[in-house]
């Protein structure tokens, strides 16, 4: 990861629309509002959370890989449909930090941001679930922006298994 | 958590014979598990013993993981810190991995390679044979000092397929050790076991290792609704249940996933390549092997005490694949079949919420089909589980 620093050449209201969808983003998994997740990709996304330890070794596997808007959309489904009765629930807190932002072309800007993910089942002491960092493509139109791609690098292994992502 | 570790102090001072006695008047049949042998931590102390260092063969690595001559991986037998290294003779050896002088731990690379391995503290030097080449200072070493008594500790080592095993006191050979499920181990492994390494998932579940592999290889279809709603049929498996270890392996031709339109993207759980073998492999003690659709998986335990084991999930190709299969095999392993898969998620929360209850004094109950005979075993009984405890309780000293 290179925190390259180019924020000069992006323009405020870039800036302020890369900023609110950030925050779009982290609230809807927060408050494990899924068809808002969905929402915050462009109709053209990849989405894909893997481990440093895979990324450092160029190794291709991943715990998620949803290449398409398709992809995501099975993913909620089977978050909503398919698991709600078995699997463990979990509140998570994601708190992000804003590293860098470079413009790659007129419409497309490179963020980088550092995350941690805070969990809570029950109602149990919250802890660590992982951290880590974004790496993501950003498409602006106007004083919208939407995910093109969003990769997620965790440092470790999970402290739980993910059940949503992240 | 900080509870339970007090009570494993107190309870770890208790001596193995009078934690067995008092649990053996429960544990009278291998259908019947008092849920204290997957809590007590002097049973758990004494499984390190005699199962993670006594006369099992544990499935450690695949030559993928080792891809030259001279590479090494590094990893845990149950708490014993093990270095794997393939020479330059090609010859795969395993070895305490601490430093025969005072003790440190020799190498702490998960994987690298290397001819050498020098102890950091006083800087004595062991090969990848794992003989002692030398140290600083050998003039002053004591005067019974012979090389050959500080070379690195070493265990047995074979491999089937290309999937590398170690013990540390074997009583029989591998081949021998796997019996009947060595030919679904070279299923999985696409017979010549060309295989070429994905990446990993890794997970760490609440849950005693034996609760973990009791629940992983191993249930009937009615847990994961993601099989039933992708309208999945096992079909007629083909059951193998190795007696006595108690070994469980089941076969079955993949049938192709019918479009009912519950996905938006199909693709997904399509099966791209022309190997329809569907395999599941347990092996005693802990370890999982499956082959579905276009994934080949295996998984490497190492318990973390009692009650927390960690799971390696290795994902691998084949040397002969195209890069778009190979795209396709990296995506449904990514997705389908890890910790955090769609078919088999609710495999964790299983683990773990049978190990919160295990301390409530009760028993773990195995019901469907364990009358039948070993070779009579049907894919959904439980007597792939019995077979296993019932050498278990041996092992264990619990048939007395
Ligand atoms: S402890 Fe390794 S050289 Fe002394
Ligand atoms: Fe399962």
């Amino acid at each position: 990861m290179t925190a390259d620093i180019h924020m000069r050449a992006v323009s405020a209201e870039a800036m302020s629309a890369i900023d609110g969808l950030m925050g779009n983003y982290v609230a809807a998994l927060d408050w494990q509002d899924w068809n808002g997740w969905l929402g915050s990709f462009a109709d053209s996304c990849h989405y894909s959370v893997t481990s440093r330890q895979n990324a450092e070794s160029n190794l291709p596997l991943c715990y998620m890989i949803d290449d398409c808007r398709a992809r995501i959309e099975d993913r909620v489904k089977f978050i909503t449909e398919v698991w709600a009765s078995t699997i463990e629930p979990y509140r998570t807190r994601h708190v992000t930090q804003r590293l860098s932002v470079s413009r790659m072309d007129d419409r497309n800007y490179r963020v980088l941001s550092n995350v941690v993910v805070m969990f809570t089942q029950n109602n149990d002491p919250s802890g660590v679930l992982v951290t880590g960092y974004y790496d993501d493509v950003v498409t602006v139109d106007g004083g919208t922006a939407l995910f093109a791609s969003k990769t997620v690098y965790i440092d470790g292994t999970p402290t739980r298994y993910l059940a949503y992502p992240l | 958590m900080k509870g339970q570790c007090d009570m494993a102090t107190t309870a770890g001072m208790e001596e193995y014979e009078t934690v067995r006695a008092r649990i053996a008047g429960q544990f009278t049949t291998e259908k019947d598990i008092p849920k204290a042998i997957f809590s007590d931590p002097a049973i758990y102390r004494e499984e390190l013993k005699r199962i993670f260092r006594g006369h099992y063969w544990h499935m450690v690595a695949h030559r993928a993981e080792l891809p030259e001559a001279n590479s090494f991986k590094t990893f845990w037998l149950g708490e014993t810190p093990v270095l794997l290294t393939r020479g330059e003779d090609e010859t795969l050896r395993a070895f305490v991995n601490t430093c025969t002088h005072r003790g440190t731990l020799l190498e702490q690379r998960a994987t690298g390679c290397s001819k050498e391995f020098e102890c950091p503290y006083h800087r004595w030097l062991f090969s990848n044979k794992g003989n002692f080449i030398g140290g600083p200072g050998r003039r002053d070493f004591r005067s019974d000092f012979v090389a050959e008594d500080y070379a690195l500790r070493e265990f047995q080592v074979d491999e089937i397929a290309g999937l590398i095993f170690c013990s540390a006191a074997p009583q029989v050979g591998l081949e021998e050790w796997l019996g009947q499920c060595a030919g679904h181990v070279r299923d999985v492994m696409l017979d010549d076991g060309r295989l070429t390494l994905l990446g990993y998932q890794n997970a760490i579940f609440n849950a005693n290792w034996k609760t973990y592999f009791d629940n992983d290889f191993y249930h009937a279809p009615l847990l994961h609704m993601g099989f039933r709603l992708l309208s999945w049929h096992g079909g007629q498996g083909e059951v193998r249940v190795e007696e006595p270890v108690g070994h469980f392996s089941v076969g079955y031709e993949s049938s192709p996933y019918e479009d009912n339109g519950f996905l938006a993207d199909p693709s997904l759980v399509e099966m791209k390549g022309t190997d329809a073998r569907a395999r599941v492999v347990a092996l005693r003690p802990a370890y999982v092997l499956t082959k579905h659709l276009d994934t080949i998986s295996v998984r490497f335990v190492r318990p973390l005490g009692v009650d927390r084991t960690q799971v390696t999930y290795a994902f691998f190709g084949h040397e002969s694949d195209s890069p778009e299969y190979q795209a396709h095999r990296v995506r449904q392993a990514s997705n389908l079949l890890g910790p955090s898969g769609m078919i088999t998620i609710e495999d964790a929360a299983v683990f773990n919420r049978q190990q919160m209850t295990s301390r409530d004094g009760g028993m773990s109950r195995f019901v469907v089909g364990v009358d039948r005979p070993a070779a009579e075993a049907r894919q959904n009984d439980e007597n792939g589980n019995t077979a296993g405890w019932a050498y278990y309780r041996e092992v264990m000293g619990f048939d007395r």
